[in-house]
């Protein structure tokens, strides 16, 4: 069925979960172009076709009108006409149905990868212009490009600027928390203070200093 | 090419409404001696020892935080406000008016200023039992105040979180109505409307536009 | 301020002005900016005075810490700080995911493009510029000639049939400081509604746009 392959592309982006890419389906995006390149081998000979009926229906005409024609062939010209008229519409809805198919497998291509663009250009935000190996390797070479030069784009913007707008992606927090020491940790530096950590001690730390602490599991934070 | 309409489900995060709701003043008394702060957001202070001065609620957890200052927990938030809201949250089927951040404003205090609230438990559970109350008649206490051709939904007394809970829902079903509303639309459904005996006609068919 | 940029601005609106302060309107340009389907105006003096502010208060904090100032203080006024720099980062950065995400309506809509900044105008011509050569050599070049536009489906399209935009009839969320009075909220003659103050409304974003322009309604 034509435009089948084309959809499965489709629902195989919209299957992975929001913001996240599987890898560039090379075959099957490779299949679709193929299919897109066999309606217009359709097309053609069938656009031929009509414009050959177009030009046969109108010498026809014009043989009528330049000619005096007896009943009898007057007759075999309106069946002649009928006849091409007929053959046209069947190749005019033959041409449609490659067309629009043709039109259908576009969008599906341009919506699998537009749509993968915006899950690229999204990770821009939160990746260093250098894309992780697990995420680089499900992309497309086109897109790989297009993720680089996007990042400078967005990079350029933000030197003219000379603000960072990749950070501060969440409102900001008091920078300081109280914690409670859970473990005898001992003397440590602390990006403003040197401090002896023992257990149940109470302190007032960056959030940056304590948190690594904190996902140790060697402080907790303390709220109220 | 289709633009997906999913980012409107929800304009604003949590984190973000709470960093809003930080910004809303509140009383506290210091302990302290310090000169007035004038910030980009506005001056504050000064402040004396006992005497109770006006801040913006993310100052006044971080004075906090740091032992400088009780906070007096606005007025709304006494446990006779309370269960007056709470029951008339019950016998009406409209919102009650409460402050527009009163879901973050409550949960900040009782996270860094349990200790000044008094009956904190009970005033934690009133404030509870309300959101509950509220979010259970969010169905039925929203008036639609126009349903000709576009529709229009009054929220009133809706508070943030309640408005950003709802919006999900209440923006996508308004669209539907509204697209079903739409002149085609209505046409349409006049012909289904003017209950003509003969049930297989409904009149002339609504010409498909061209592409 | 533009004299009467709000309809009748009386006094009374002349003192809700100055009595605002800049971050007040940074927020508020925040919200908007988030909640509205579309690209807003861009704030180009508040975005420039925010950002004076933030660099006196940058200047100050570190005078602070020169000259010893209690670390309480400091730490307060960097707190303050950081709050205006992410209303200022948030802010530009919803702008930039609206262009990003139809830079292609933008760029052929002279309304549209005439509300970005210079950078922002810059910006969306890179994008443009990197978002039709991805799309080209992915799919467009190995399609039939009659096929080749990113703008259109076909040759056989009158219309640029393929560019995503921002439906505007979504619905918002939204509040008014004052009292609006009867509101027509399209052009079917049907009955306005009445806008009060500090209620909340969901309505078509398209029948309230100039009273967001005109700063008369917040979307929420």
């Amino acid at each position: 069925m034509y435009g089948k392959k084309a959809s499965e592309l489709v629902k195989e982006f919209v299957s992975c979960e929001h913001g996240q890419l599987t890898s560039f389906n090379n075959d099957l995006f490779a299949q679709v172009i193929e299919e897109c390149n066999g309606h217009l081998l359709h097309l053609q000979p069938l656009m031929r076709k009509i414009q050959e009926h177009e030009n046969k229906l109108k010498d026809n005409r014009r043989s009528e009108d330049e000619t005096a024609i007896s009943e009898d062939e007057s007759r075999k010209s309106e069946a002649d006409t009928i006849f091409i008229q007929t053959a046209m519409k069947s190749d005019q809805f033959g041409a449609l149905i490659h067309h629009l198919s043709l039109v259908r497998n576009k969008r599906c291509l341009m919506a699998y990868v537009y749509n993968r663009a915006e899950v690229i250009k999204s990770l821009g935000w939160v990746i260093d212009c250098v894309l992780p190996e697990e995420i680089e390797e499900k992309l497309s070479s086109s897109e790989k490009e297009y993720f680089k030069n996007h990042a400078a784009t967005l990079q350029s913007y933000m030197s003219e600027l000379d603000l960072d707008l990749t950070v501060d992606m969440i409102p900001p927090k008091d920078p300081y928390i109280k914690v409670r020491v859970l473990d005898d940790i001992g003397e440590v530096v602390l990006s403003d203070q040197v401090a002896t950590l023992a257990r149940n001690a109470m302190l007032f730390l960056r959030r940056t200093d304590g948190e690594q602490y904190i996902s140790q599991g060697l402080m907790e934070e303390l709220t109220g | 090419m289709a633009a997906s309409s999913d980012s409107q489900a929800s304009a604003f995060s949590a984190a973000e409404l709470e960093f809003l709701a930080e910004d809303e003043m509140i009383e506290i008394v210091p302990n302290m001696r310090m000169d007035s702060l004038n910030f980009v957001s506005g001056d504050f202070g000064p402040f004396r020892p006992q005497i109770a001065t006006q801040v913006p609620l993310w100052l006044a957890v971080a004075l906090k935080k740091r032992g400088k200052c009780m906070i007096r927990p606005p007025e709304w938030m006494s446990i006779e406000k309370l269960t007056q809201v709470l029951e008339a949250e019950r016998d009406s089927e409209k919102f009650q008016p409460l402050p527009f951040h009163y879901v973050e404003i409550s949960r900040l205090l009782f996270d860094y200023a349990r200790e000044d609230i008094q009956d904190v438990y009970m005033v934690r559970s009133l404030i509870e039992d309300i959101k509950d109350v509220r979010f259970h008649k969010i169905g039925t206490g929203l008036e639609i105040i126009s349903r000709e051709r576009t529709y229009a939904l009054r929220l009133k007394n809706l508070s943030a979180m309640e408005a950003n809970i709802v919006r999900p829902f209440v923006t996508r079903a308004l669209e539907t109505f509204y697209k079903l509303s739409s002149p085609e639309m209505i046409q349409e459904s006049d012909h289904l409307s003017n209950r003509q005996p003969q049930v297989t006609n409904r009149g002339p068919r609504r010409q498909l536009k061209d592409r | 301020m533009e004299p009467g940029a709000g309809e009748g601005s009386s006094t009374d609106d002349y003192e809700s002005l100055i009595s605002t302060t800049d971050a007040e309107l940074l927020k508020r340009a925040w919200r908007n900016e988030k909640a509205a389907p579309e690209i807003l105006k861009f704030e180009a003096a508040l975005v420039q005075r925010s950002r004076q502010q933030i660099q006196l208060m940058e200047e100050t904090v570190e005078e602070f810490t020169r000259n010893g100032v209690d670390p309480l203080t400091v730490s307060l006024y960097q707190m303050d700080l950081d709050r205006t720099l992410f209303l200022l980062r948030s802010y530009l950065r919803t702008r930039l995911q609206k262009i990003e995400k139809y830079v292609l309506h933008i760029q052929k809509t002279a309304e549209l493009w005439n509300r970005l900044s210079k950078q922002e105008q810059k910006f969306a011509i890179r994008c443009v510029g990197d978002l039709t050569q991805h799309l080209e050599q992915s799919v467009l070049t190995k399609l039939p000639d009659q096929y080749q536009s990113h703008l259109k489906q076909s040759g056989a399209s009158e219309n640029d049939d393929m560019v995503p935009e921002p439906k505007l009839d979504t619905y918002i969320i939204c509040r008014s400081k004052k009292f609006l009075g009867a509101f027509q909220l399209d052009d079917s003659g049907e009955e306005p509604v009445n806008i009060e103050a500090d209620d909340l409304y969901a309505l078509p974003y398209k029948s309230i746009k100039p009273l967001v322009e005109s700063g008369q309604i917040d979307l929420v």
